[in-house]
Order: C-alpha cells, then structure tokens, then sequence
C-alpha cells in the first residue's frame, strides 16, 4: 500500500486475509512513544505503566482467554516518521490496536492511519483538543485529559482570585497554540472583564527563552500562563528564575506543568507558589489504588513516575476492558464497547469513577490543581503541589451540543475535514 | 526607547551566537568550494565535549573559572580531531566532482556523526551550566541579562577579529586568499592545495565545535542539536554571500536583530523571520549580500 494510496483514499480499508495469520492467542497493542530527545523520558516511563498494566491484565486471565502483548517503537516526536511506524504495525505486525503517542502534531498524523484501516487507536497523554473533536473519527479514543479540560479548570480557578491581567508563552505547534486558544475562549466567557496582553511563541525544544521572557516582563501581566512540558519545562523555568520572573509574575500551568519529572529534575529549585496541574499526581489523591500505582512503579523503575506512566496504565486497562465488553476483536465492535464505558483509573477520588464520553471518545475527569510546596515524600524532589482544589467533572468539557457545533464549522471550513 | 533597547541587545546576542556558528561553513564553502552539511554535527561533537569535560571539572571540585578555559580545549580538541579525519578521510574524494555529490557526502557524514555523538555521549541531556551560573547577571535598561551572553559576544568578536587579522596579515592567510580567487594559479606558483584544504577545513571545523561548546552552558546539550544549526546557518550564509566572511557577519546581525525585533513586536513571525530576511534578501540579491559574480571557466 503506497504512502499516497494511504493519505488520499477515503474510508476505512479492511484488510483481508492477512488478520487471519496473526497468532491468534494474543492481542497485540502497538505503542508509539519519544524514546530519545527530550521527550525521551516520557515514552520511557509509558512503557513502565504500560507492562505494569499488561501484567495485571495477563496474571488475572488475560481477555477473552488471550493473552495482552505490547510491542513498543520510538515515534522520534516525529509525525512523518510515525506514521510509517504506525503503517508498519498494522500492515506488518497485524496489531489490533495502536496506543500511545504523547505530542499531539505526531497523534494527529497517526490518528489518520487509524481511521484508514479501521484499527483503534488509544491515545495517551497527548492533550489537544482537537482530537477529539474537530479532527475526530471514530477509531480514536483518549483516556487522558485534553487541554480543553485542564484550561477550562485552570479557567475555573483563576477566576475565584482577583487577578485580571494575562500573558500566555507557549510551544509554537498544535499543542501550545490550542492550549491557548481554550484558555482564551473559556476565560472570556467566565471572566468578562480580563485582559488579554499577549502571547510569545518559542518554538518547541527552543534553546533560549530568555528574548520571549523579556517580551512578558515588558508587557507586565499580572498572570503568565505557560504551556511547556518535559525538557521544555524545566528548561523553562530555569532561565525564567534567572531573569526574576517569579518575583514579578505569578506562574500557572494547568496541563502538563506540574508533572513529576519537573519536581524531580529541578530539586530545591523549584520556586514555590506556582499554580499547576498535570493529568495524574503521585501524591494526590491519596487512595489505595493510587498509592499502589505509585509504589508498584517505583519498585519497577526504582524511580517515581511522571504522568505518561499512568496514561499508558490507564490506556492499556481500557483496551482490556473494551474488548472484555465487546467480547470480540471486531474493531467496529470494540469502538461500540469503549463508548460509555466505565474506566476506573488510580487518579479517581473515592466516589468517582472516569468514564468515556460517547459524542468524542474523551475519558471524563476531575481536574486537581495544586500550589509548589516543599516536600520529601517523594524524593529526589523537594517540591510538590499541595494545597489542592478539585474542580468538578461535569463543567470542564463541551456539551454535546458545543462539540456538534466545533465539528459542523471544523468541516465546513476550507480544507477541514473533521471526521471525515 | 526600553524596548528598542531590549531588541537591540537581544538581537546583538543571538546574532553573535549565529556568527559563531556559521562563520567557518562560510569559510570552508569560500576555500574548497564544499558546502559541508556536516558542519552542524561538528557543532554537536563540540557542545557534547565541552559539556562532558565541564562536567568532570565540576565534578572534580577544581578552580570554578578554569571552566571557560575547559570549553575551550574541548572545543579545539573536537574540531582539530574530527576536521583533519573528515576531510582526508572523505571529503577529500569528492574535489572535482559536482555539487550534488558533494552535499550527498558531507550529509552522510552528518548522519554517521549525528549517530556517533549517540553512541559515544548517550541521548540523556547534559547540563554544563556551572560556567553560565559563575559569571552572573548584568542589568541593562532595567532588566536582567546573564553576563554569559556577553562572553559569547566577546567569543564572537574574538573569533572575528582574529579571522580577520589571519585572512590579511599572516602568509598563510595570504595564501588562503589567492587559493579562494584561483586555485589553478595558486597551485602553478607552488602553493601546497591539499595543505590549505586540509587546513582550512580544520580550521572551520574547530569554528563549528567552539560554536558548540560556548552554546552548552545556555542549554541542555540532546541528540539533534545540530539540525537547527545548519538550517541557521546556511540561511545566514546565504544571506551574507556564500564564502565571505564579512557577509557572515552581516547577515548574522541582520537575522539577529529581525529576529529579536519579531520576538517583541510579532511574536507568531518569530519562526518564519529568518527566512523572510533570506526570501527578501535573495529577491535583490541572488549571490546574497557580499556575494561575488564569478566567471564562469571553461
């Protein structure tokens, strides 16, 4: 099948015969994850979660007798490179589903392959929004939080304080700039009154950040919004400390900035009094089956995992319970099962439970945003968050309605193709 | 006023660093007529060895301001190494043959040394940030620089003063001179080529690995990191005029201030900036800025 074929071809291609000479004792996941450059310890840390998850799935029977097997390969960060990747497990390896990706431009890419041979994808960790709904099909799942629900939280929080003045610095690809985007659009429907003064754009895995945080202390915002993760994070905050930005400026993050690997990379460094979130925290809440995850991963790893670990736990558990229900590997089948499904996830406080929406595949949750705080619970890091608040489920993601309507105008614009 | 300020010493940092790193692909382009796309990599190679070596100073607890003197030996070291190899070991092969050919090699040599640096330093990141954290911070028009980018300028300078005085007061650079106008002659009136070649591609090679490892402390040092520095680079070549070293210069402080302008005043441009300077500038220019017409021998 050429590259060509595969990009302008409408419609799913089933393919024939080949499925049948796949060993059919297993099912097999394809996992596409950054195993080098700075995103490297994400896909790493996936992985962990991800066997952890097999593990339990195989001990306890695997599903319907067979047994999980997960193949794993680097994505480079790179979407024409994954693509091939992902072209490959499904044409050469025979996988039943594709899992994984955390930048969301190479989960842009890779959910066209997805819907182009009907084979589900599960996505971990990359949060854009538009994935679930302006570039939706029906083959994609997501069982992390997308940026619409962390910014919308964020949103939610900042509006209960008096500040009014915003600046937002951000990766300049899909991710960065849809962060923003749901930020801006919600914070204006909440907060009527606030200031938008600007946004700076470095690009993603910039060296230097000093030009762009000169642009926000020129501009004196009272709020900073920042859209960075892993190596750009840290990166980040290092050099922001440098020029005195904590002193002027009060830092937020709602998506990805206060995942563990910062905490861990920065030690002592860590200025306190951030505002931030990521998609799972190893020390809220305190549950038993978090408390389990965290350890269980640490006596794998002999290190504490950052939150791609527990997306990919999370991805694998959904792929064994949707197949479960569906009681087939009919990806037509397995889709139907995963829609509505109830996912209960470490990260779940005791009385809730996350489950996946049917109008866009996105896992519901409660967002948990926390302050910098010293901390050894959890060491090498010296900081953590504390000081939580929970902000509820049900106002983070669009209504059904809303979704329709994003879908309608994604298509009808020139050159959209949502869920076609 | 502030702000036309802070572009100006923004733009006049970044440009020094992109003079660093693009000066000595100019000078190989204007002696052996090679655009050597491997130039990126020998950046790598030298950000990877000196932050390597800085690390082990730290580590070893030695006089802290040594440091500077470290990235420096790290930096000659990678590129009197790898230059003199590289181009006795392949490039050499590829005199004469067409222009093609040559990129193709001088990319393959990037790839293999791209895929060297991994095996030899790992893909974890290093941070050699003791030399930056040493030197402090400046305050200009209000606001906090780290003195470390003014070393770099100073590097810069230093680099470009001394390129300058080699190219018109030593005999070599002489040398070095009537071998970019005329090779044929040059070679009839005795001059040894395959020396100066030898020697300047060294010389370019050291260029690209001091680039480097005067950028490691500012950064954590990754796999890749010598893919954007021959993007850069070619495009403030270009804008300068291929082989000229004042077009090197110029051309970096043209991109550096647009760029730094960009940053403040357009931020979604700040990507595309570089290339609409190359775009703009070789609409009028086609040979870039110093570029020279040549005469076509038969």
């Amino acid at each position: 099948m050429s590259l060509a074929h595969t990009c302008f071809y409408h419609g799913p291609v089933r393919l024939q015969g080949g499925r049948r000479l796949r060993r059919r004792d297993s099912i097999a996941v394809g996992c596409l994850y950054p195993l080098t450059g700075r995103a490297a310890r994400y896909g790493h840390d996936s992985i962990v979660g991800a066997e952890m998850a097999a593990e339990e799935v195989n001990a306890s029977g695997g599903v319907l007798g067979r047994e999980l097997r997960l193949l794993f390969a680097d994505d480079r960060s790179d979407p024409t490179y994954a693509v091939k990747v992902a072209q490959r497990y499904v044409l050469e390896d025979r996988v039943d589903f594709l899992m994984g990706v955390v930048s969301s431009a190479v989960a842009l890419a890779v959910t066209q392959v997805s819907r182009h041979f009907a084979v589900v994808f599960v996505g971990t960790d990359h949060a854009s929004a538009r994935l679930t709904l302006e570039a939706f099909q029906p083959y994609y799942f997501r069982v992390t939080n997308n940026t619409m629900q962390s910014m919308r939280a964020g949103v939610l929080y900042l509006a209960r304080r008096p500040w009014r003045r915003f600046f937002y610095i951000g990766p300049d690809y899909e991710y960065g700039h849809r962060q923003w985007q749901d930020f801006r659009e919600y914070l204006t429907r909440v907060v009527p009154d606030a200031q938008v003064l600007g946004a700076v754009w470095p690009k993603l895995f910039e060296r230097d950040y000093r030009p762009f945080l000169r642009a926000v202390l020129e501009a004196k915002p009272e709020v900073l919004v920042h859209g960075f993760w892993g190596g750009d994070t840290i990166a980040f905050l290092e050099q922001a400390a440098e020029v005195g930005l904590f002193q002027q400026v009060q830092v937020v993050s709602f998506d990805a900035g206060g995942n563990y690997e910062v905490f861990e990379a920065l030690g002592d460094r860590v200025p306190a009094g951030l505002i931030l979130s990521a998609r799972h925290h190893n020390n809220f809440p305190l549950t038993e089956a978090n408390r389990r995850f965290v350890e269980g991963f640490w006596r794998r790893a002999r290190r504490y995992p950052s939150y791609t670990a527990h997306g990919a736990y999370v991805g694998v558990h959904f792929i064994a319970r949707a197949v479960e229900r569906a009681g087939s590997l009919d990806a037509d089948d397995v889709v139907r099962a995963g829609e509505g499904l109830v996912l209960p996830t470490p990260r779940d406080r005791e009385g809730f439970c996350s489950w996946i929406r049917p109008v866009d595949h996105q896992v519901v949750q409660e967002m948990f945003i926390g302050r910098t705080q010293p901390c050894n619970e959890l060491p090498p890091a010296r900081f953590l968050l504390g000081d939580w608040e929970v902000i509820p489920a049900d106002e983070l993601l669009p209504t059904e309605d809303e979704v329709r309507r994003i879908r309608a105008s994604a298509a009808a614009a020139p050159g959209g193709h949502a869920g076609s | 006023m502030n702000q036309l300020l802070i572009i100006a010493v923004d733009g006049l940092v970044f440009a020094s660093w992109l003079f660093l790193v693009s000066v000595g692909l100019s000078l190989i382009y204007g002696v052996l007529r090679i655009l050597n796309i491997a130039h990126g990599s020998l950046f790598a190679v030298g950000a990877y060895a000196g932050a390597s070596l800085v690390v082990a100073y730290s580590a070893a607890g030695l006089w802290p301001p040594g440091a500077l003197g470290v990235l420096l030996v790290g930096a000659l070291a990678a590129g009197l190494v790898a230059g003199p190899l590289i181009e006795r070991g392949i490039v050499r092969w590829t005199y004469g043959r067409e222009p093609v050919m040559q990129l193709l090699v001088t990319f393959s040599v990037f790839l293999i040394l791209e895929d060297l640096t991994k095996l030899v330093w790992g893909v974890s990141p290093y941070y050699a940030y003791q030399p930056y954290q040493l030197l402090g911070q400046v305050r200009i028009g209000g606001i906090d620089y780290p003195a470390y980018s003014f070393l770099v300028l100073l590097v810069a300078a230093l680099v470009g003063a001394g390129l300058w005085w080699f190219v018109r007061r030593t005999r070599f650079g002489r040398v070095v001179v009537a071998v970019i106008h005329d090779p044929e002659i040059s070679v009839a009136m005795g001059v040894n080529l395959s020396r100066v070649y030898v020697t300047t591609f060294a010389l370019g090679s050291v260029l690209a690995a001091l680039g480097g490892a005067f950028t490691a402390p500012m950064i954590s040092v990754v796999p890749g990191i010598g893919v954007e520095v021959i993007v850069l680079a070619f495009a403030v070549v270009v804008v300068g005029g291929l082989g000229s070293l004042e077009g090197a210069a110029v051309g970096a402080l043209l991109i550096g201030l647009v760029r730094a302008a960009a940053v403040h005043l357009l931020p979604v441009l700040e990507l595309f900036t570089i290339y609409l300077v190359m775009a703009a500038v070789l609409l009028v220019r086609p040979l870039g800025l110093f570029g020279r017409v040549e005469a076509r021998r038969i």
